[in-house]
């Protein structure tokens, strides 16, 4: 497969110069270039594997947004999107997107990882269009350049993050569609636990500066599991799996 | 004879805690200290003085205090009862408890101030 160039898209992952350096091959989403998988001698299907047992993914150039303000939780309701009952909390949509309570007036959107939601794009007009013409006091709160978004999958994930974060992650304590901001090798980041397939699986964002210090810190934290990089093509198959 | 230290909220424990109204029991490292809490004077009534004592000032209490703390993983500022002997934290609590309603400051006309 050709890959395409990282910088010819209108935008790119804070991390595109360690996908290139770890022979990334990148596919285009629709919206921006991801990485495909890494051509480092390996097939595809031994990337599936990596995804089963450790790894990380970097998905920062798939959309997402949020909104804030009192009216946010109503707004975002009349809207049809279905809320979480309490904050820290994440409920998948029926076309697959992730939205997520950060605090009572407070939401992430999250695309699904084939990006085949429109939820984003769609939310982020209807909100400032309806902030014009009426006060929702719901404010547009654009996340695609302010955080990095990352996947560590594996079974071994809760145990990696043990390392990096004082939060308990293991499954038993941390169910499905948690999130814990906090602390992750001593940056601030929201953890959003988000299984693929069967797979335990979490998403991770934090302040895009940080990008590269994250991604290296919980390389390293896996390195004893045996984690490495996977492109989105392994974390479609485990959803797909 | 020396007095026995105060017990310390620390003491027994290798981490100090502190606990979120959002987000629970956590790290004191993921928080920042705000500076004492004190009712917002009405800005178009109050004197120059009064203002810059709110603005500047600060009590210095020994004993229970009400604090600001910001968890700065989320951005959430609450406020903390604290005893600032002990250093015990009574409790945390939402600033919903106290501003129940939207603070809106109206704006002074400059002429009418003296």
């Amino acid at each position: 497969m050709a890959s395409l160039d990282p910088t010819t898209g209108m935008r790119r992952s804070q991390l595109y110069r360690r996908h290139i350096n770890n022979k990334a091959v990148f596919k285009n989403t629709g919206y921006d270039f991801v990485v495909s998988h890494y051509d480092n001698g390996n097939d595809q299907h031994t990337e599936l594997d990596q995804a089963r047992s450790m790894a990380i993914c970097d998905l920062s150039t798939l959309p997402r947004t949020g909104f804030k303000g009192a009216g946010a939780r109503s707004w975002a309701e009349n809207q049809g999107i279905k809320i979480p009952d309490s904050a820290n909390r994440s409920i998948v949509q029926p076309d697959g997107c992730l939205v997520a309570t950060l605090s009572d007036q407070e939401l992430l959107i999250l695309s699904d990882i084939l990006a085949k939601s429109h939820q984003v794009t769609a939310l982020g007009e209807q909100s400032t269009n309806d902030h014009l013409e009426n006060d929702t006091q719901t404010y547009l709160l654009p996340r695609g350049d302010s955080h990095c978004w990352l996947a560590v999958t594996g079974n071994q994930a809760a145990e990696m993050f043990s390392k990096v974060c004082g939060v308990d992650l293991r499954p038993h304590k941390f169910a499905l569609g948690d999130i814990a901001q906090t602390s992750v090798a001593k940056t601030n980041a929201v953890v959003i636990r988000q299984d693929l397939g069967q797979i335990l699986s979490y998403y991770i964002l934090c302040d895009i500066s940080a990008a590269e210090f994250l991604w290296d810190c919980l390389l390293d934290a896996m390195q004893e599991y045996a984690g490495s990089p996977v492109g989105i093509s392994a974390l479609e198959a485990l959803v797909s799996a | 004879m020396k007095p026995a230290l105060p017990p310390r909220a620390t003491r027994g424990r290798s981490l100090k805690l502190l606990t979120c109204p959002l987000n629970g029991s956590r790290n004191i490292s993921e928080f920042t200290y705000g500076g004492e809490y004190h009712a917002t004077p009405n800005h178009l009534t109050t004197s120059a003085r009064d203002w810059a004592e709110h603005v500047f000032f600060h009590d210095n209490a020994a004993g229970v205090v009400t604090e600001w703390w910001c968890h700065t993983a989320s951005s959430f500022w609450f406020l903390a009862e604290r005893n600032t002997i002990t250093d015990e934290i009574i409790r945390t609590f939402k600033a919903e408890e106290i501003y129940t309603q939207r603070v809106d400051f109206s704006t002074i006309n400059p002429e009418s101030r003296s």
